[in-house]
C-alpha cells in the first residue's frame, strides 16, 4: 500500500447507472454510487433492498446488466472474485469461505497466487501474527479454524483479504454475528484501516452502527439509491425515514397491567457444556406470567446452556426448574413440551426447523404426536394441511409450497413459521433466543408484535438476547448474565445501554437492584 | 467471453425427472455396455435380444427373474431405509448370510412333525432376528460409543461368510450334512419348513418381499412413528428439539434394517435353496441392493420394479455364458448403472444452465455456486 499512484481525486470506485435484474426482476436499477478513498462508506437498506447486489458487482461475483464499473477512474469489467480481488477489491461475506480444518495462517495462504510452492509454517504463521498485530487483531495463526469462536474466525476472513493487499474492502453485514465488544473492536480496525488510505464498504442496518463507524452512508430501497449523505449530517431519523421509506415505528408498548404468578422458576441452576464446564453456575431465574423477562449478556456466558438446560436438551447438574409449581428439572424434551414450554431456539435451521422437511411438516414438528394430526399411530395428511395452510395464513408466511423444503424460504419467514408453531401450541412459557436476529426491519417488527402479544395472553417469556435495542423494546424486566450467573436486575425502565454494557462486560454494580 | 454453467439447487424436482433420471442411467448403461460389447468384438445387439430373452422371454425366464429379485426386494429395503436415515449400513452381504445361517438353524433343529405354517413362520422369522442380531453388532456401538458403522458392517460381512463357510464346509456343526460324502453342503431343513412353489420355482417368498417393501413404504410415509424417523433423517437436532428420541430411532431403524436383509437369507433358505447353500448365498445379494436402493432412490416402492431389473440382469449373466460372452459383463451393467444414477441424483437436485439474459442466480445471499 506504499506507493499506490494517487493520481487525482478520482474515487477508488464509481459505479454509474448500474441495473443488474434476475430473471427480469430488479435487484439493482440506475445505481450511482462513488467509493471515496480512505473513507468508511455504509450501505443501509432493509433486507432484500440491493445491498448484498451492489456488493456482489463490485467484488466481481454478479456482472451488472448495465452501466459501468470504474476503479480509480479506469473502466473495470470484473469476470470473477478472484479478477475484483487481483485488482484489490476483497469482500467478506456473511458465510465465511475459511476452511475449518486448515489452521488460520494456511487459510491466509490459499489460494494466493504469490505464496506458489512455498509452504514453510512458520514463515506464513510469523506473517500472519504479524498481520494480525498491525490492525490491533490477534488471533493465534497455528490455531484451526473450527477451533476459534465466529468473531476471531471474521478476523481471520479480513486478515485474509489484508493479506492480499485489498485496498477495498466490503463487509457484508459484519456485526451480525459478533458481540457489542467484538463489534467495537472491528470498528476500530475499520478506522486504522481508512486511515491507511483504504476503503471500506459496510453494509448493516443498524443504524447506530453506521452513525458510529462511517463517513458517508448511502440509503437504499427496492434496488435504487434513496439517499446519500456524510454521516455526521444525517439524523437518524431521516435515515430510517429513507430506508423504510415511512417513519419508522418502534413498538409501542402497552403499560404491563397485570403481572402474574410465578411460572417458570429457575432455583440455582447449574449446567455444564460441551467441555464439562460449569457454562450455568447457580443460577436463579423468576419468570411471572404476563411477564417478558430479558436475559441481556454477551454471547458465551451460558445463554445457550441456560436454555438448553430448561428445555431438557442439555442435562442440567445442579438446582432445580419448576413450571406451575411443578418440579420438572431433568425432564426430557418430550415432557417439557408437553407441560407447556415452547422454545425458540437460535439456530432455526437445523434446530427449530427441519430444513428438508416442508412447511406444513415444520409445522407440525411438536404436535404431531396429538389430534388432528395423529390419530392412534396414524397420520392424518389432511391435518397436516388444514393446519398449515391456517398457520401460513395467519402469520404470513410466504413462499411456501406442499413439498418444498423449508430451507428454501427466506430467514423472515423461517422465523415466522417457527413462532407460529410454537405460540399455538398450548403453552404457558415461551422461551426465546435472539428470535430477530437477521431479520429485516418488517420482520421483526412481527416477531416483536408476536412476543408482546403473548406476554398480553398472559404467557412467561424468557426472552435471551444479544440484541439490545430488541431487549429494551421488549422486556418489563432485565436481567444480565455474566459467566453463567445473574450479575444484575432492573426495571426495563432503568435500563440504559451504559449500565447494561458495564454489567455485561462483567463489571459488578455496588448493590444489588 | 468466458462462459461458465450455473449449478444451483432446484427446490421441488418435477416428478418426471425423478422417473426419468433412472431410467436415463439404465439406458446409459446399455449405451456403455454396447460400446464395450462392441469394442470386445461382440455383437451386442445379439447379446441384449439374448439377455431380454433369457430374463422375459419365456415362463422360465420370468420365473427365474422374480426368484431372482425376490432377496434383491429385500436387501433393497435393507438398505434404503438405513441410508434414508444416514445410517450406512453396508452389511446386508452379512445380515443376509447370518439370518440365512440362523434361519437354516431352526429349520434344521426343529421336529420334522411340526406344522408347515408354524414351520415356515419359524424358519423365516428367524432369519429376520438372526439379521437385526447382525446388524445390532454395528449399532449398538455406533449408537452408544460413536464407531462408523461402514467399518463394522464391512468387517461383520466378511466374519458371516467365514463363518458359514466354517459351519457347512469346515466342520462337522449340526449345519453341514452327514449324508454328503463327495463335497461338504448343508444338511436340509424339514420339508415342512420350505415354502410351497406356486410356478415352477418360483415361491411365496416373493410377496412376502413385496409385502416388506409396501410396509416399509406405509410406515414411513403414514404413520407418527414413520413422521418421527423423517425427521432423525433430515437433522438430528431438530429432531432432539422435537422431542424424539434419536439414539433409539437410529437403532431401531438399524436392526429393521439388519431384519430385512435376514428375512432375505431366510426366504432363500425356505425358499429356493432348502439348505444353508453357501455357494448360492455368497452372490454379493447384499451389496447390490444397496445399487437397487440408490437407483430407487430410496424409496421403497420403486425398489420393486428395480429389483427385477436387477435379478434379470443376474438371471441373464448363465445365458451370455452359451454365445461365449463372459457372465460379468452383467456385473459391468450393474456398477455402470449405478455410476450413473448416483450421478443422476445430481441432476435431480441441481439444475445446470448457461449464465444467459437472465443472468446468474436469484437475490441476496447466494452461494457462487453449489459445492
Amino acid at each position: 500500500m506504499t506507493d499506490r499512484p494517487q493520481s487525482d481525486a478520482s474515487p477508488a470506485v464509481e459505479l454509474r447507472d448500474m441495473d443488474k435484474s434476475f430473471y427480469g426482476v430488479f435487484a439493482n436499477a440506475d445505481v450511482n454510487f462513488s467509493l471515496a478513498r480512505g473513507e468508511v462508506h455504509a450501505l443501509l437498506g432493509e433486507n432484500g433492498a440491493g445491498k448484498s447486489t451492489l456488493c456482489s458487482v463490485i467484488a466481481g461475483l454478479y456482472r451488472p446488466d448495465s452501466g459501468e464499473m470504474l476503479m480509480d477512474g479506469e473502466p473495470v469489467a470484473f469476470k470473477s472474485p478472484k479478477d475484483a480481488l487481483a485488482a484489490g477489491v476483497g469482500m467478506v461475506y456473511q458465510h465465511f469461505r475459511l476452511v475449518a480444518n486448515l489452521t488460520v495462517a494456511e487459510n491466509l495462504a490459499l489460494g494466493n497466487p504469490e505464496v506458489g510452492l512455498r509452504l514453510s509454517q512458520s514463515e506464513l504463521e510469523a506473517e500472519a501474527r504479524e498481520l494480525g498485530e498491525r490492525y490491533d487483531f490477534p488471533v493465534d495463526p497455528s490455531a484451526r479454524i473450527w477451533q476459534l469462536s465466529v468473531g476471531q474466525q471474521q478476523r481471520v476472513e479480513i486478515l485474509k483479504m489484508l493479506y492480499r493487499d485489498a485496498r477495498i474492502l466490503i463487509l457484508d453485514e459484519p456485526t451480525a454475528v459478533l458481540t457489542p465488544q467484538e463489534g467495537q473492536g472491528l470498528f476500530r480496525a475499520m478506522r486504522t484501516l481508512a486511515d491507511e488510505g483504504r476503503s471500506l464498504i459496510f453494509v448493516s442496518h443498524k443504524l447506530h452502527e453506521v452513525k458510529q463507524v462511517s463517513d458517508r452512508v448511502t440509503v437504499l430501497r427496492e434496488g435504487r439509491v434513496v439517499g446519500e449523505a456524510n454521516t455526521a449530517d444525517a439524523e437518524p431519523r431521516d435515515l430510517a425515514r429513507m430506508m423504510v421509506g415511512k417513519d419508522l415505528e418502534l413498538p409501542t408498548r402497552a403499560p404491563n397491567e397485570s403481572i402474574g404468578d410465578p411460572v417458570l422458576v429457575v432455583d440455582n441452576l447449574s449446567v455444564q457444556d460441551d467441555r464439562g464446564l460449569d457454562a450455568v453456575d447457580g443460577l436463579s431465574i423468576t419468570v411471572n406470567a404476563g411477564e417478558v423477562v430479558g436475559i441481556a449478556g454477551v454471547s458465551g456466558n451460558g445463554q445457550r446452556e441456560l436454555a438448553q438446560g430448561i428445555v431438557g436438551l442439555m442435562k442440567t447438574t445442579g438446582g432445580s426448574v419448576e413450571l406451575s409449581g411443578k418440579d420438572i428439572t431433568g425432564k426430557s424434551v418430550l415432557q417439557t413440551i408437553k407441560r407447556g414450554i415452547a422454545y425458540v431456539p437460535q439456530s432455526r435451521l437445523g434446530m427449530g426447523l427441519a430444513p428438508g422437511l416442508d412447511t406444513d411438516d415444520n409445522l407440525a414438528l411438536k404436535q404431531f404426536r396429538e389430534a388432528p394430526y395423529s390419530k392412534g399411530p396414524m397420520l392424518s395428511p389432511k391435518a397436516f394441511k388444514t393446519k398449515g395452510a391456517e398457520l401460513i395464513e395467519e402469520f404470513d408466511v410466504r413462499g411456501v409450497r406442499t413439498g418444498l423444503p423449508i430451507r428454501l424460504l427466506s430467514g423472515g419467514n423461517l422465523q415466522k413459521a417457527l413462532i407460529a408453531r410454537e405460540v399455538t401450541q398450548e403453552h404457558c412459557v415461551l422461551i426465546a433466543r435472539s428470535p430477530t436476529r437477521g431479520l429485516d426491519v418488517g420482520a421483526t417488527a412481527t416477531v416483536r408484535e408476536e412476543i408482546l402479544a403473548e406476554r398480553d395472553r398472559g404467557i412467561a417469556v424468557l426472552l435471551i438476547s444479544e440484541d439490545l435495542d430488541e431487549l429494551l423494546a421488549l422486556s418489563d424486566r432485565l436481567l444480565v448474565i455474566y459467566e453463567g450467573k445473574i450479575v444484575g436486575e432492573m426495571p426495563a425502565s432503568d435500563a440504559t445501554a451504559e449500565r447494561l454494557g458495564l454489567l455485561m462486560s462483567g463489571h459488578s454494580e455496588e448493590q444489588p437492584a | 467471453m468466458t462462459r461458465r454453467l450455473i449449478v444451483e439447487p432446484r427446490g421441488l424436482s418435477p416428478w418426471w425427472l425423478k422417473l426419468l433420471i433412472p431410467i436415463g442411467s439404465v439406458v446409459a448403461a446399455l449405451i456403455l455396455g454396447a460400446l464395450f460389447l462392441a469394442l470386445t468384438g461382440n455383437d451386442w445387439v445379439e447379446v441384449y435380444s439374448k439377455m431380454v430373452d433369457a430374463a422375459f422371454g419365456s415362463e422360465r425366464g420370468i420365473t427365474e427373474t422374480l426368484v431372482s429379485a425376490t432377496p434383491l426386494i429385500l436387501t433393497g429395503v435393507a438398505a434404503a431405509i438405513a441410508f434414508k436415515m444416514l445410517v450406512w449400513n453396508i452389511g446386508g452381504e452379512g445380515q443376509l448370510i447370518f439370518g440365512a445361517t440362523t434361519a437354516a438353524g431352526v429349520g434344521i433343529w426343529l421336529s420334522s412333525s411340526t406344522p408347515p405354517f408354524v414351520a415356515i413362520t419359524a424358519v423365516v422369522l428367524a432369519g429376520a432376528v438372526g439379521g437385526a442380531f447382525w446388524a445390532s453388532l454395528s449399532a449398538v456401538p455406533k449408537v452408544y460409543l460413536g464407531t462408523n458403522e461402514i467399518i463394522t458392517t464391512l468387517m461383520l460381512n466378511f466374519i458371516a461368510l467365514n463363518l458359514m463357510n466354517y459351519l457347512v464346509l469346515g466342520s462337522f456343526s449340526p449345519w453341514r450334512d452327514p449324508d454328503a460324502t463327495q463335497f461338504p453342503q448343508g444338511r436340509p431343513i424339514i420339508e415342512n419348513a420350505l415354502i410351497p412353489q406356486f410356478r415352477l420355482r418360483l415361491d411365496w417368498g416373493l410377496f412376502i418381499a413385496i409385502a416388506v417393501a409396501i410396509i416399509a413404504w406405509f410406515v414411513i410415509s403414514k404413520t407418527r412413528s414413520g413422521f418421527e424417523y423423517r425427521i432423525v433423517g433430515d437433522s438430528f437436532d431438530a429432531a432432539r428439539y422435537a422431542g424424539i428420541k434419536v439414539p433409539q430411532k437410529v437403532l431401531g431403524t438399524f436392526l429393521a434394517s439388519g431384519a430385512a436383509a435376514g428375512l432375505a437369507g431366510s426366504i432363500l433358505v425356505a425358499g429356493i435353496l432348502g439348505k444353508m447353500d453357501p455357494r448360492s448365498l455368497d452372490l454379493g445379494l447384499g451389496f447390490i441392493g444397496i445399487i437397487v436402493a440408490a437407483l430407487a432412490r430410496l424409496n421403497p416402492i420403486a425398489i420393486i420394479p428395480v429389483a427385477i431389473l436387477m435379478g434379470a440382469l443376474n438371471n441373464a449373466g448363465p445365458a451370455l455364458q452359451s454365445i461365449g460372452v463372459p457372465a460379468a459383463t452383467v456385473q459391468i451393467l450393474q456398477g455402470a448403472i449405478l455410476l450413473f444414477a448416483v450421478g443422476g441424483e445430481f441432476l435431480i437436485l441441481n439444475r445446470i444452465r448457461r449464465p444467459e439474459r437472465p443472468a446468474e442466480e436469484a437475490p441476496a445471499d447466494v452461494e457462487v455456486s453449489a459445492a
